[in-house]
């Protein structure tokens, strides 16, 4: 599960779109519609593209709280039948936003445990890195009639 | 303009507090999910009605949200109802095994038929995800 996507993916993929945006939540929206929108081109039906517009919400979850200037940085793959996305945050700081705020901190416990229930129930794989460079999360849900 | 996701009905419902919210529920609304509930908590409301009918999305942030004011309504010997009727957030729900966690209700007249007043003793303990 920590295995991030590979080369092998990469090489098959019909069509990758790299984007970037500032860190800021209410700007997640742009990673759930570019995540629906290859969805879409992939061949997904509503509930598979519904399923990753909430897995790719829950995979900037899964990273921690954003940096205030930091980067959202996400790159979508598809291939015929197979939708990889790769997330991370440029700039990331843990424990760097908002932390001002009430409950803020008891709010990212609780939600990191209920994310990993959440990825695991909606994709096919998912998983974190955190080696090399800022922390990188990465998902691939497979069309259900490709299955 | 858009509607606010997150806004306090005028009048109280069955004598509890109702938090209307709208659209989608993420970590860009969670903090003012998280502000409403603190604010009738500090009020001294230990049962607290979120409608969610109009909801549409909802996340593990603003799940984690409403988690801990379940948590603080029961400490205080209420309980946090949740009205649902998107097959989405049910599914949430479901899989992050809070369905029955959380007192959820299809409708306000489906709320008013039970009683709200007071948590079911077997649900006077700490809440977290299965």
């Amino acid at each position: 599960m920590m295995e991030p996507v590979g080369e092998a993916v990469r090489e098959e993929a019909a069509e990758r779109i790299e984007i970037s945006f500032p860190a800021l939540p209410d700007l997640v929206v742009l990673a759930r519609f570019a995540a629906a929108t290859v969805a879409a081109r992939a061949g997904f039906d509503i509930e598979e593209i519904e399923d990753l517009r909430l897995a790719v919400d829950e995979l900037f979850v899964s990273l921690g709280p954003m940096a205030i200037d930091g980067c959202m940085r996400m790159v979508l793959e598809r291939s015929d039948d197979t939708v990889s996305i790769v997330g991370s945050f440029e700039g990331f700081a843990p424990r760097g936003f908002r932390t001002e705020e009430k409950g803020q901190d008891e709010t990212w416990e609780k939600a990191a445990e209920l994310s990993e229930l959440l990825l695991d129930s909606l994709v096919d794989e998912h998983g974190r890195e955190t080696r090399d460079g800022p922390p990188t999360a990465w998902l691939r849900k497979r069309r259900t009639l490709a299955k | 303009m858009l509607d606010q996701p997150i806004s306090q009905a005028s009048q109280s419902y069955e004598g509890l507090p109702v938090l209307v919210v709208k659209g989608e529920i993420d970590l860009a609304v969670a903090p003012s999910l998280r502000q409403g509930l603190t604010e009738l908590l500090d009020a001294g409301h230990s049962s607290i009605v979120v409608d969610l009918i109009e909801a549409s999305f909802l996340d593990s942030i603003a799940l984690g949200v409403l988690v801990g004011a379940l948590e603080q309504c029961r400490a205080a010997g209420g309980d946090l109802h949740l009205l649902v009727t998107e097959p989405r957030i049910l599914r949430v729900l479901e899989i992050t095994g809070l369905l029955t966690t959380f007192s959820v209700h299809g409708s306000r007249d489906e709320l008013s038929s039970q009683d709200t007043r007071d948590a079911p003793a077997d649900r006077l303990r700490e809440v977290s995800p299965q």
